[in-house]
């Protein structure tokens, strides 16, 4: 018999509690169909979310002789597996990720001493040049790390989350959760504070491979198609440097960090070409103010043709053909769905002559 | 596992349903075992040995240490189970910690120590674990409780899964009572304990997450200085952001032990309705102070040998408190801080004695406004990640930054002040009372309308995983 210090037991409130729970069930299962419903009249879909979870599942696909994909978003969405798969004999492992950097995703891999395999690597130079701490090396350090140290009840969590994500429209986490909604209140800021620019709402459907397509509300003229052009023209506005260090101070440390990320990489290429990997840079397509923005603030000379001349990497630049050139990015920044598995297939042959044979590496762009 | 993931929820529904149809009350014991096992190993498979391992040997001392009638003889049993424990605690959460202050002390001797840097893991909820185990063998010593003869029944008191990795810390005394038989049945315990679960995700997943979690880590992650508002408004939602999370864990651990028939302890008592902060530790982490209060204060001498004596060791007991926090001089600086508050109230009292006027209730609101200020003070070590960015913090707080930046969305602000005004009216309409006692006074369709009100948020939220504050405590 235990001596114990003290016999407590809790108060139970005295109500009718399981008409309450059936009301409270009743209601939820009324209230949640009523929001898919009205999820779907405003054209949303079932459609897999872009979590950290779902990128470690497919860094687990990763073999030591797969073809990979990483960089950004113009990689997710322009890239057809199918099409890679037909044209390069292997079907590749999508990690590129929105608004991401490669750098991490690279160097976890290239310091993976397993792998040998064949990298596509997008380059769009805000991103691929972001210095550490930023959220572009955020983004990518985040999910590098969570495929690290994942455990087995996130794994249970994201495989009974894709079952959801599959039926219900509702689930869509960048755009119809609490704190998404909460964003898009009208709620005019202080004129003077560093409010960051919110990400475009949702324009894409991504699936278990994570192939992003674009949805067909955005690739017609139209609000959302506006509304995603106007968050890029902001999120591709350099912002001003920040107030508590040294315009130059920060000039300089900026260069430092733009100077490394071409001496790091080309350590990392190194790297991988000694195991018998190969790798080719890839500038997916872009149009309208977003280009003229691009080029204007990241011109080629001193971010992609520096990168090419410094790494001797193979490079494939999408105005450089004719037949990659003639594509329009409906909201600047990603080919629509159906013009994704036109570029992909127009691409192939290139990325072809780009890993060229037997190891060999022929740089197909003029490079500098 | 997290309370707030799918997991959870197909393992809560698995568990609750096998435990309810089984008949045998030791294959029910046997089930909890295994559940609060998988419950942990679901992190990191290796470190439930560990758990295991630390919570026999605690078995086997209190057994040992209850066959022994001389004092000095318990003594020894207890000494050897406080140190492999605290040796364990100490390995594992302030072994990097050490070593990096031993080679500060070395280099202000002139003495250049390059230690190895110990690549550890700590074991999720490791400072939680290691106050239930100890709870056993110092209530045995002390002479409150029998050694149990079951290891399965110690077992289950260390790793039932509810409280296992964040708290509330249940004594060994406390639960293993509740071992003996199976829960009687009780009207509405297994509903009420579905709606404390409910309050308990909503305030974590809705409120702390969604709400303010943002807003606190926005500020305290800033490189540069900030004028006051944000500064404040920043703090303001780590307050809240921190009570939530902890609380709102709490509130889950208290109501998915009461669907399995087990009775814990409130944890949190309306603390930000506190008056004076020996009133906020009797409403903040409660089973953490009554711990420190009943193993280490009043061992050392409580208030026994005089005030001096006393705020001495009020200081020394809250230093440990930080200390138990984190492996970090921030952690220390904020339990000194509210050593330095508990003393200077002590002091007060002591010099003004019993004011009647105290009780007034503007007065009270004054005084309640005044400790919460304090307490946001304290937060700003806690939560910041060196003394550079506390410093500043403060700064920007008191008007040292009137030309700073401002970060926060004008809505942002707004949900800091909304959140928090509610976080007010509510913990001071029920700072006297409880919420089991509010919830009878409210008609039922109230009760309904507010359950799922609650339950619709979370929802939305769609219960994003993040993991809880305390965890990594």
């Amino acid at each position: 018999m235990h001596l114990s210090i003290s016999n407590f037991e809790r108060v139970i409130p005295t109500k009718p509690w399981r008409g309450i729970t059936v009301s409270v069930v009743m209601t939820l299962v009324v209230a949640t169909a009523a929001w898919e419903l009205y999820c779907r009249s405003l054209a949303y879909g079932p459609s897999l979310n872009d979590t950290g979870d779902l990128w470690a599942e497919a860094r687990r696909r990763v073999e030591p002789e797969s073809l990979v994909i990483v960089g950004d978003s113009r990689a997710l969405f322009d890239s057809d597996l199918d099409e890679l798969e037909k044209g390069l004999g292997k079907r590749p492992v999508q990690l590129a990720q929105p608004g991401s950097t490669a750098f991490p995703v690279l160097s976890d891999l290239i310091n993976d001493t397993r792998f040998h395999g064949t990298i596509i690597c997008s380059v769009v130079p805000r991103l691929f040049f972001a210095p550490p701490g930023s959220p572009p090396m955020n983004r990518s350090e985040k999910s590098v790390r969570r495929s690290h140290t994942q455990t087995y009840a996130q794994r249970a969590s994201h495989v009974l989350g894709i079952y959801l994500e599959k039926w219900f429209a509702c689930m869509k986490q960048d755009d119809l959760t609490l704190g998404a909604l909460l964003e898009k209140l009208p709620i005019p800021n202080r004129p003077y504070a560093q409010v960051p620019p919110l990400l475009p709402p949702y324009f894409a459907s991504l699936d278990r491979e994570r192939r992003a397509r674009m949805v067909e509300q955005c690739a017609q003229p139209g609000k959302l198609q506006d509304r995603v052009k106007h968050r890029w023209a902001r999120l591709f506005t350099p912002p001003p440097p920040p107030s508590f260090i040294p315009k130059d101070a920060f000039a300089e440390k900026m260069h430092a960090a733009f100077e490394a990320r071409f001496t790091d990489t080309k350590a990392l290429v190194d790297k991988l070409r000694a195991r018998g990997g190969k790798i080719v840079f890839v500038r997916f397509p872009l149009s309208g103010d977003l280009k003229e923005l691009e080029d204007r603030t990241t011109p080629r000379a001193t971010t992609w043709d520096r990168l090419l001349k410094e790494t001797a990497v193979p490079g494939i630049y999408f105005e450089d053909f004719p037949e990659l050139a003639d594509f329009t990015c409906p909201e600047w920044s990603h080919l629509s769905a159906g013009d994704s598995v036109e570029f992909t297939k127009r691409l192939v042959p290139h990325l072809r002559a780009a890993f060229g044979s037997e190891g060999d590496v022929k740089p197909v762009a003029s490079s500098p | 596992m997290l309370f707030n993931s799918l997991t959870f929820v197909v393992f809560f529904a698995v568990v609750v349903s096998a435990y309810w149809m089984m008949r045998s009350w030791p294959a029910r014991k046997n089930l909890l075992v295994v559940a609060s096992y998988v419950f942990y190993g679901a992190w990191n498979p290796p470190f439930a040995a560990l758990l295991f391992g630390t919570t026999a040997m605690d078995f086997y001392l209190g057994r040992i240490m209850g066959k022994q009638t001389q004092p000095e003889a318990r003594k020894v049993w207890l000494v050897i189970s406080v140190a492999v424990n605290l040796s364990m605690l100490g390995f594992f959460k302030y072994g990097n910690f050490l070593l990096e202050n031993f080679q500060w002390v070395l280099a202000r001797g002139g003495i250049a120590y390059q230690p190895p840097h110990l690549d550890l893991f700590l074991p999720i909820g490791i400072s939680f674990y290691t106050f239930h185990s100890l709870s056993y063998t110092l209530d045995i010593y002390r002479g409150v409780l029998k050694p149990t003869r079951s290891l399965r029944d110690f077992v289950l008191a260390v790793s039932f899964f509810p409280q296992l990795v964040a708290g509330p810390i249940v004594r060994a005394g406390d639960f293993l009572p509740q071992l003996e038989a199976p829960p009687k049945p009780q009207q509405g315990r297994f509903f009420w304990g579905l709606l404390l679960m409910t309050l308990g995700l909503f305030e974590k997943v809705v409120l702390a997450d969604t709400l303010l979690a943002g807003s606190a880590d926005t500020v305290f992650a800033y490189g540069g200085s900030l004028v006051a508002l944000d500064s404040w408004a920043g703090v303001m939602a780590f307050a809240g952001q921190i009570f939530f999370d902890f609380a709102g864990y709490s509130i889950c651990a208290i109501g998915a032990a009461l669907c399995l028939g087990f009775h814990l302890k409130d944890n949190f008592r309306f603390p930000y309705a506190a008056v004076g902060f020996s009133d906020f530790w009797r409403r903040w982490h409660i089973s953490l102070s009554t711990f420190l209060r009943d193993y280490l204060y009043i061992p050392i001498g409580g208030n026994r040998a005089g005030a001096a004596r006393a705020m001495i060791n009020l200081m020394i007991v809250m230093f440990i408190g930080g200390l138990w926090h984190g492996a970090a001089w921030t952690f220390v600086v904020w339990g000194l801080l509210h050593g330095s508050y508990l003393a200077l109230e002590r002091l007060t009292k002591v010099i003004v004695g019993e004011a009647s006027w105290t009780e007034h209730l503007p007065v009270k609101l004054l005084l309640g406004l005044g400790t919460y200020v304090a307490v946001c003070v304290a937060w700003v070590f806690f939560r910041a990640p060196d003394f550079t960015v506390a410093a500043r913090m403060l700064s920007g707080m008191f008007g040292g930054h009137p030309q700073g930046d401002a970060l926060l969305s004008t809505r942002e602000i707004l949900q800091i002040g909304i959140v928090t005004l509610g976080m007010f009216i509510v913990h001071w309409s029920l700072r006297d009372t409880s919420i089991e006692s509010a919830v009878n006074r409210m008609p039922v369709w109230a009760v309904t309308g507010v359950w799922i009100f609650m339950a619709g948020a979370i929802l939305l939220t769609q219960g994003n995983s993040n993991a809880f504050i305390y965890f990594q405590f």
